[in-house]
This record gives C-alpha cells, sequence and structure tokens, in this order.
C-alpha cells in the first residue's frame, strides 16, 4: 500500500494536466437533465462518453442501468464498482447550462451528482494518463432512480442481478471532498397526507383545517421519547398544503424521515407514528393516510476494517481531514449484499441543491486521486481478507 | 470524428478556431474547453484555439489564458493599420494570427456549446471538395432571464430584413437558413481575399462576396440542431438592422442593381422614454470596412504570399 500512497500527491499534478478532459465531461453529462424516473437522456450522454473514451465494454443492465467495463489484468479476481446515482432534483424545465469560470463551475444538480458522474466518465482516460491498470475489472455504473421516490431501485435491481461476486465499491457524490461513509443508518421516508372531503362544508360548523392536523400530528411527534442508544431521530423534513391565505386548508402533505442506526428502533418508530396517526383521525373524524416512499436497512463496515483504515490513510496523505457520518446512499445497498464498501466526495463547493450549486475545480484533482488511491486500494486486496 | 482526422490529415490540412469577444467571462471557458477536450485532447481536429477580444474589461482573456487559448487583443495586431471595435474587425485580424487552412468563426456566447458547433462546419469543407465556405444554422431557443428558455425566437433581424432583401435581390441565397448566424467555416483562400466590414455587416457581406466571386455552390449550411443564446432587445437589433442595410445597399451599388444618386446617412435616432419625456439616443455608424487581407503587406510576408 505504501508505494501507491507515495505517489498520490503527483498525481493530483497528473490528473490537473487533463483538466478539460475532466471539465468537459462534467459540463456534457450535467447539462443534460435528468430528473429521477427521466434519465434516459443522461443514460445516452453518459454513455457516449465512455464510448468516446474508449472504454472495453459499454452496455446498460436490464433495468436500465448504464455501465462501462475497464478489463483488469487478472481473469481471477472480482470486479470492483465505481458508482454515482445519474439522477437530479431538478426538472426538464429548468435551464441546466453550466457555467464555467476559472475557479468555479456553477449549474443545477451540479454537486448532486453531476460532479461524481462526469469524473466517473473521465476515469478510463485518468486511469491511462496515470499508467494505472487494475488486476480486477473496474465496472463503472451511472445508476438510475436513486434520489426520493427512485429509492435506490437501480442499484438495488443491479446487485440483485449481478451474477459474479463483487470486491468492493467506491460510490462517489459530487461534494463534500473529505466525506468517507462507511455506514448507512436504518431509515424509513415516508408521506402523511391529510385530505378534508368536501362534505365537510355543508355538515360541520368548524371545518377542520389538513395544515393544522398535520400541526398536531408534529406535535405528537416530537413528544415522541426517542432513545439515546441506539441512536434514533424523526426529521421532519417538508410540508406543503393549502390554497391561499383566506381559505382553509382542505389539503396537506407532511413528509417525513425516521433514522436510527437499528432497524428495529426505524420499525418501532414508525409503529408509533401510524397510531399517532391513527389516533388523530379518529378523533378529528379526518382521513389521514401514511405512505412509506423509501426505506434502507442499517449496515456498517467497522472503522477496523482494512477499506476503512486505507481510505483514512489515503485522505490523510492527500491532506483531507476525513469526515464520517452515516449516509443513506447506493453505500447502503452494497453493505446489505456484504459487499464492502464507502462514499467519498470530488470536491467541495455549495448551494448544494440550488440551481446556482458550484463546486471548486481546484479540490477535484486531489478528490480524484483519492479515489484512484481508494481503487488501488480495493486491487492491492483490502477487501479480499474478510 | 475519425474520418474527418482522418481526411484532414489526408489533406494535409490545419484548423483554426477563432472565437470573438468581448466582455464574454460568463461563457468563454466552457467553449475552450469542451473544443479543446473534444477535438484537441480527443480527437486532433482542431490545431489551435485563438481568442481576439476587442478590449474586454470583464476577466474574458484571463479566463481564456487560463485554459489554454491563444489570447490577442484585437488592437495589438496590425496596430499601424489603426484599430476599430466590432466583431468583424476582429475576425478580419484572426486571419493574420491564425495558422489554419481552414478558419472556424463561433460567437463567444453561446451557452449550449457543444463540439457539433465545430465539427459539422468542418465537416463539409473536408469531406467536399467543392465547398469552400460553410454556415450553420439552427433553431434559435432565447434565454430570456436567470433559467428561463424560451423555446422559440430570436432571427428577427434575419426575418424581418435580411430575407426579404435577399427575396428582392438574390433569390437564390433566401435557400440559406440562418444567413446571420454567427458560426461558420471557410477556407483560408477564400476568406483573404474578400473585405471585412468591421461591425455587425460582417455576416451580410461575406455571404454576399463569396457569392459574388465563387458562387452558390461553394457554399454549405450544416444543422446545429440549437443555439441559446442571450437575447437582444429590439433596440439593438434596430441598430443591427441599420448597419446590415447599410453594408446591403453598398454591396448592391457595386453590383449595379441600383444608383444611389445621393450620399446615405449614417446616424440613425432611437427614442426613450425617460421620465415622461422622450429623449434621442443617436448610433452613428463608423462604416469602415476592411480590405481583403491579401492586399496587407504585413500578412502576404508572413504568409509568403509573392
Amino acid at each position: 500500500m505504501d508505494s501507491y500512497l507515495e505517489k498520490l500527491p503527483s498525481m493530483v499534478d497528473a490528473i490537473r494536466a487533463i483538466k478539460e478532459i475532466i471539465i468537459a465531461n462534467i459540463v456534457l453529462i450535467g447539462q443534460t437533465p435528468s430528473p429521477t424516473f427521466k434519465e434516459e437522456k443522461r443514460t445516452r450522454i453518459f454513455m457516449e462518453r465512455l464510448s468516446e473514451a474508449q472504454v472495453d465494454e459499454c452496455t446498460t443492465d436490464a433495468y436500465g442501468n448504464p455501465i462501462g467495463i475497464i478489463r483488469g489484468t487478472s481473469d481471477a479476481k472480482p470486479p470492483i464498482f465505481v458508482v454515482a446515482h445519474l439522477d437530479t432534483f431538478f426538472g426538464e424545465d429548468v435551464d441546466h447550462n453550466f457555467t464555467v469560470k476559472k475557479r468555479t463551475i456553477t449549474g443545477p444538480g451540479i454537486l448532486d451528482n453531476s460532479a461524481g458522474v462526469g469524473v466517473m466518465a473521465s476515469l478510463p482516460q485518468i486511469l491511462r494518463v496515470l499508467g494505472i491498470r487494475l488486476r480486477s475489472d473496474i465496472v463503472l455504473v451511472g445508476d438510475i432512480q436513486s434520489i426520493g421516490k427512485g429509492n435506490l431501485r437501480g442499484i438495488r435491481n443491479l446487485l440483485k442481478t449481478w451474477p459474479t461476486p463483487i470486491r468492493g465499491a467506491v460510490c462517489i457524490e459530487g461534494g463534500e471532498l473529505g466525506r468517507l461513509n462507511y455506514y448507512s443508518d436504518g431509515m424509513r421516508r415516508c408521506e402523511i397526507t391529510c385530505s378534508i372531503p368536501p362534505t365537510f362544508r355543508w355538515t360541520r360548523k368548524f371545518r377542520p383545517n389538513a395544515i393544522l392536523i398535520l400541526h398536531e400530528v408534529i406535535d405528537q411527534i416530537l413528544k415522541l421519547c426517542l432513545p439515546q442508544k441506539p441512536r434514533a431521530r424523526v426529521i421532519i423534513g417538508m410540508i406543503r398544503g393549502g390554497v391561499e391565505h383566506g381559505e382553509i386548508a382542505q389539503d396537506a402533505v407532511l413528509g417525513f424521515e425516521i433514522q436510527s442506526d437499528a432497524d428495529k428502533m426505524v420499525k418501532s418508530i414508525y409503529r408509533d407514528i401510524k397510531d399517532i396517526k391513527n389516533g388523530i383521525s379518529h378523533e378529528h373524524e379526518v382521513e389521514l393516510q401514511l405512505r412509506t416512499i423509501s426505506n434502507l436497512n442499517a449496515a456498517r463496515l467497522g472503522f477496523k476494517h482494512p477499506l476503512v483504515k486505507s481510505a483514512t490513510e489515503i485522505l490523510k496523505k492527500l491532506e483531507l481531514k476525513p469526515v464520517s457520518v452515516s449516509s443513506e446512499t447506493e453505500l447502503s445497498i452494497f453493505l446489505y449484499y456484504k459487499i464492502p464498501a464507502v462514499t467519498i466526495g470530488i470536491t467541495r463547493g455549495d448551494n448544494y441543491h440550488l440551481e446556482d450549486a458550484f463546486i471548486k475545480i481546484e479540490p477535484m484533482y486531489k478528490g480524484i486521486a483519492q479515489l484512484i488511491g481508494i481503487l488501488m486500494a480495493i486491487d492491492s486486496g483490502v477487501c479480499d481478507e474478510q | 470524428m475519425g474520418r474527418l482526422v482522418a481526411e484532414k490529415q489526408k489533406k494535409k490540412v490545419s484548423i483554426s478556431l477563432c472565437l470573438p469577444t468581448l466582455n464574454e467571462a460568463k461563457t468563454i471557458a466552457k467553449e475552450i474547453v469542451i473544443m479543446k477536450s473534444e477535438l484537441m485532447t480527443r480527437y486532433p481536429l482542431l490545431d489551435e484555439i485563438v481568442v481576439v477580444d476587442s478590449g474586454s474589461t470583464d476577466r474574458t482573456r484571463e479566463i481564456a489564458r487560463e485554459y489554454g487559448a491563444d489570447v490577442y487583443e484585437a488592437a495589438n495586431i496590425l496596430p499601424q493599420m489603426g484599430q476599430f471595435r466590432g466583431k468583424g474587425e476582429n475576425l478580419w485580424k484572426a486571419l493574420f494570427i491564425t495558422r489554419g487552412d481552414i478558419i472556424v468563426y463561433l460567437d463567444a456566447d453561446i451557452k449550449n456549446i457543444h463540439h457539433r458547433f465545430v465539427y459539422a462546419l468542418v465537416a463539409p469543407l473536408l469531406l467536399y471538395d467543392g465547398i469552400k465556405y460553410c454556415k450553420a444554422f439552427y433553431d434559435r431557443p432565447i434565454a430570456a432571464g436567470k433559467n428561463i428558455v424560451r423555446p422559440t425566437g430570436g432571427g428577427r433581424v434575419t426575418e424581418l430584413v435580411i430575407r426579404p432583401l435577399f427575396s428582392l435581390f438574390f433569390p437564390e441565397l433566401t435557400q440559406i437558413i440562418q444567413p446571420l448566424s454567427g458560426e461558420y467555416a471557410g477556407f483560408r483562400d477564400v476568406l483573404e481575399k474578400i473585405p471585412f466590414p468591421i461591425g455587425y455587416g460582417i455576416e451580410t457581406s461575406m455571404i454576399l462576396d463569396i457569392y459574388e466571386r465563387w458562387g452558390l455552390d461553394v457554399m454549405a449550411q450544416v444543422d446545429l440542431e440549437k443555439r441559446v443564446h442571450r437575447n437582444q432587445d429590439t433596440k439593438a437589433l434596430g441598430r443591427m438592422a441599420f448597419v446590415i442595410l447599410n453594408t446591403f445597399a453598398r454591396r448592391i451599388e457595386k453590383q449595379g442593381f441600383i444608383k444611389l444618386n445621393k450620399q446615405t446617412f449614417s446616424e440613425m435616432i432611437q427614442y426613450n422614454l425617460v421620465k415622461s419625456r422622450y429623449q434621442a439616443d443617436i448610433f452613428k455608424i463608423q462604416g469602415v470596412e476592411r480590405p481583403p487581407m491579401i492586399d496587407v503587406p504585413e500578412y502576404r510576408e508572413k504568409f509568403n504570399i509573392c
């Protein structure tokens, strides 16, 4: 491991030397809108970029995830996966034209996750420039239907049907450089919908207000006693409802997420919230619907896992301070299948989910060197000893 | 792309991309990065990317240099011949500083830039022996505001001025779908032999002069699908139309279509409503045309033309 650790700082300069290839990939991919469930155009562009980069194979799986394969030197070693989700939060009607300046690239979805996908599409050329050929095949996956209601469907389907063992995986996100995620909390993302039937207008003097009903739901959720161990929390993340200022709201929706490092606790809190919902529905004589949008099981690698230790060393060698929090991304699915994996960030930036999100260009070169380092660590066997 | 590169090598021609700029810090980097990545590093189609700047006050030149373009200030090229501000001036001076046998001109404010803007323009010149000049056409959605793109629009001067004029005097030229598009490519041995108006009239004069001297058969046009650009207000388009009409009038007089018995005027007055009062805004045409570059002694010396 020490041999490539020493080479990492010099890799940064070599990567910077082909910056136009990397930036062009980020821009050409990122300017193609790719809202969840409508990733076809970006899939096509991503495959074009892989093909231009002369990957050894380029295809889609049965579910529609685009895949490129860089062949390794050994048939005996299982492949290493590099994954970046293809979908973004922005609709096709948003202007996706990016602005490139001396130090930044700005555009909707660049941090989540066009920069990640663009870097992944550049990987074949980066490896060629660095003169690196791994023993394992590298499988580059731009998974679809990942975020929000996508519920990681793309990667779930890919891993469910992948025919061979997988040696290890690196999930890449545009930001934030320094993140090193190796565990995922259990998670259940839900919506409670309150709809007041129109008949209430005529039959009751005091009509219920959908927003106030949901306010009551929130109030009772906040009164839940959540344990310190296992860690658990409920995030109230989204609320919308009503039509105008002077009219009692007939419809409202509450979005929340239950998170815990124990799946049992997620289930228990979900049951509590279901009881709250049923109670309020009964007492206020209104219809409340509780719907699960997505869920994940808790999974983790230990901090002592050789992959985590190696990744930590790699980040430190590049003078990056590793920051570890739970990550409910593709990582969860790899860990669920007992495949050692980490999630890393490629660069720094801001305005994450705004239309003027931007990345800084210079830190990206370290972010890419970090990715190469982790791939080399996996190829050297850090995931093979479990 | 492989075929284009092979054809370029077979014909032993070199290709220069020229980007004329004036305060294009927002868009210039993207154009250079994509062209350099796709058409220099990945496929060796372009031999150089040259920015000719009219004295930008933003960071256009600094950014262009950062991304590897050769950057020139128009005022420093052939300084003994004086300096004028205008796109045509930059394109004319680009002939002096570029090396290519083919020169591709692209506006530097294209928001949806893609390398097809270059390879599509170059393809007819490389693949068809008779073609000497190639012009772009496209759908023109307008960036109407922050993150708002209107699906149609643009091309108003084309439809209100150029197309009626072409229909009256040169009906064959109405086949050109977007005669005012700012994206075109041509062989040096054609471009060096025509005069260049310094401003907006350059696209019109170029078509008319090439048509007069070499005919329509040397021209091609290619579909670039879509070009998103900044919208210009009606007054700016009015000034553009004024310059183009002036250029056109000179050409049709020279070719004997009309005879102007009196000198035309070089000023246009536009009005702005300011606090309930109309204020006159006077726009003056400079009316300068640069001579064919081949007539410039320094050029002949540089390119060893006897």
